[in-house]
Formats: structure tokens, C-alpha cells, sequence
């Protein structure tokens, strides 16, 4: 059966179909059978499994690029400006 | 001797019990007067004072700052705008505060906030020409994105990613279409599930797929492209 998955890759249909069933696998988005049948074709398929690996590696770098920290006097001006607020939902 | 409904029943009080023990716990109170004030009226948000309210939601909601901070900095691109945006929305989730729901996700209801006061801003701002423009560039950016899906970026490039700059990754984001760009930053950064990211974008689910998977894939594209700039791309044949 690997094998023959990996001739399913051969073409650029194929390859971005399972190229969008591996974005799913990394997002939690599949049940557990599919989930099974991605990790037996991750294992089948050097192709996907390079693919998964660079999947990986992008998302690892989009998180550390774009993770920042807000100026400190941020958080100090939105307590400023919320003190200002009346909120007027206490009625009924 | 099956655990019928009396048992449930039992299991029911307890769990509203302990619901209420930690609900109380997790108050640590400002000062005495205010503390009994929670106490008494922790669950219902109606009858909340003010500075019951607003203690609250500097406790809770203010956590977020920094994660709405990188948010914005994605829609905005300068720190300056980023910043009114978040206070902003911050000004705005305080004043519908009481319509949050105590106990459901408030991350991702402040993300949401965020998000429309984002769009309204921005949709305000360009309220002129540009909008038949996204669509061309989507395709163009699409048909280029496709070549690289297959065998654009390779193990020399991947390795290359590892080491490309920060700022590299920012642009190349910041170049994809702002609807995929939010998608996957939500899902990437975040970690947000597809019901989550529908519910930030009030878009249908099926709609946050295809942005993510479009999305991924110019990504995808255009790092190979900042890799192959940087000049790491070594070996593979395909350059020069």
C-alpha cells in the first residue's frame, strides 16, 4: 500500500491534496482514522515526509518571528483609558 | 447497580459546588470590601458593580495585551498604529464586557474585537479606490505559489529557514492577501482550532480552510524565495 501512495504523489494534484491533508494533520483538524492514514503515508512517502518536515519548520518560524511584546507603557495606558469608561449596563 | 439518573443528579451538585469553590477561589479580591462584593455576585454579570468590572477585567482580559499586540502588528505594520489598535479594542471589549460570557473563551472573543475594530478602521481609511486589486494579485500570486508547492523549497532551503532573520518571515506574512495572512496567524501563532478562527473572522469554517490551505501556500512560496534571496539556496540544481 505505500508504495503505491507514493505514486499517488507523482502528480501536482496529488501532491498539493496531500499537502493540504498534512496542513489538517498539523492543525488537529482530522479524526483518528485519518489520522492514521497520513502518519502511514508519512512513512510510505519520503515526498510527504519532507513535506511534513517542512510544514514543521515554517510553522515553528512564523511562531518565533512573530511573537512580540507590547511597549510597557501600553498596558498602562488602556487601564487609563478603561477608568475613563461608564459603562451603563447595570440597569434592569 | 448502573449509575441511573439519581447518581448524575449527585454528580451534578458536586460539580456546581466545585464550580462555585473555584469561581470563589480564583478571586483573589482587591480589597475586603470588594472581595464579599464578588463573592456575592460572581455569577451574575447583570448585577456587577463597576469596579467589580473593571477589576475584573484588568485581571483577566489585560493578560492578552502582548498576543494582541503581535496581532496588530501584523494588520498594522507599525508599531504606533498597533498600539491604537489595541487600546482601542481594549476601550471596546471593556465597554461590552458584561456581554461576555463568564467561562467561555475570552482570547479568542478579545481576538474578535480586535479583529472588527481592525477592519473598521482600515475599511475607513481606504474607503476609496483599491478594492478590485486583491484579487489579480491573489492570482498571480497563486499560479507562482504553485510551483513552488512541489519542489520550490527542498532540504537546502528548509535548512536555510531555520536561519533566515525575523524580519523575513514578517515580510513574507505581511505579502500574502490580509484575509489568508490573519488565517494563518491565528492558527500558526495562536493555535486557534477552525471553529475558533470562523468564530474571530465570522467567516464559515469551510472558508477558514481554504484561507489557511491558500495561505500556507504563498507562504510557503514566498520564504523559498527570501531563502533563495538570502543566498542559502546551495545545491539542488535549480538556482543561477
Amino acid at each position: 500500500m505505500g508504495t503505491e501512495n507514493c505514486k499517488e504523489c507523482e502528480t501536482t494534484a496529488e501532491a498539493a491534496a496531500r499537502l493540504e491533508r498534512i496542513y489538517e494533520y498539523l492543525d488537529g483538524a482530522l479524526s483518528r482514522s485519518d489520522i492514521n492514514e497520513v502518519q502511514e503515508h508519512l512513512n510510505d512517502c519520503p515526498e510527504c515526509a519532507s513535506d511534513y518536515d517542512l510544514e514543521c519548520l515554517i510553522r515553528t518560524a512564523v511562531k518565533r518571528s512573530c511573537t512580540e511584546q507590547a511597549p510597557e507603557t501600553l498596558k498602562l495606558t488602556i487601564i487609563e483609558r478603561i477608568s475613563e469608561i461608564k459603562v451603563e449596563a447595570n440597569h434592569n | 447497580m448502573r449509575p441511573e439518573s439519581p447518581v448524575r443528579n449527585v454528580w451534578g451538585v458536586v460539580v456546581v459546588l466545585l464550580t462555585m469553590t473555584v469561581a470563589t477561589l480564583a478571586r483573589p479580591g482587591e480589597d475586603q470590601a470588594q472581595h464579599v462584593d464578588s463573592l456575592l455576585m460572581s455569577v451574575d454579570v447583570n448585577e456587577e458593580t463597576e469596579a467589580a468590572r473593571r477589576a475584573r477585567f484588568e485581571r483577566e482580559a489585560l493578560q492578552y495585551v502582548d498576543q494582541l499586540y503581535s496581532a496588530a502588528m501584523r494588520m498594522t505594520r507599525n508599531p504606533q498604529d498597533a498600539e491604537d489598535l489595541v487600546q482601542e479594542a481594549y476601550t471596546k471589549a471593556y465597554s461590552a464586557f458584561h456581554q461576555y460570557k463568564p467561562g467561555t473563551n475570552l482570547k479568542a472573543w478579545l481576538y474578535r474585537i480586535l479583529t472588527n475594530t481592525y477592519i473598521n478602521i482600515y475599511r475607513k481609511k481606504q474607503r476609496q479606490p483599491q478594492q478590485a486589486n486583491t484579487d489579480t494579485v491573489e492570482d498571480w500570486q497563486m499560479a507562482q505559489a504553485a510551483e513552488h508547492t512541489s519542489s520550490g523549497l527542498r532540504s537546502a532551503e528548509a535548512e536555510a529557514l531555520d536561519h533566515l532573520p525575523d524580519s523575513d518571515v514578517k515580510n513574507a506574512l505581511q505579502e500574502i492577501p490580509e484575509e489568508f495572512r490573519l488565517a494563518v496567524y491565528f492558527s500558526d501563532v495562536e493555535g486557534f482550532a477552525y471553529k475558533e478562527i470562523a468564530e474571530i473572522l465570522n467567516i464559515p469554517i469551510g472558508t477558514v480552510m481554504s484561507r489557511l490551505h491558500r495561505g500556507r501556500k504563498l507562504l510557503r512560496g514566498l520564504l523559498a524565495d527570501y531563502a533563495r534571496d538570502r543566498g542559502f539556496n546551495r545545491g539542488e540544481g535549480s538556482e543561477k
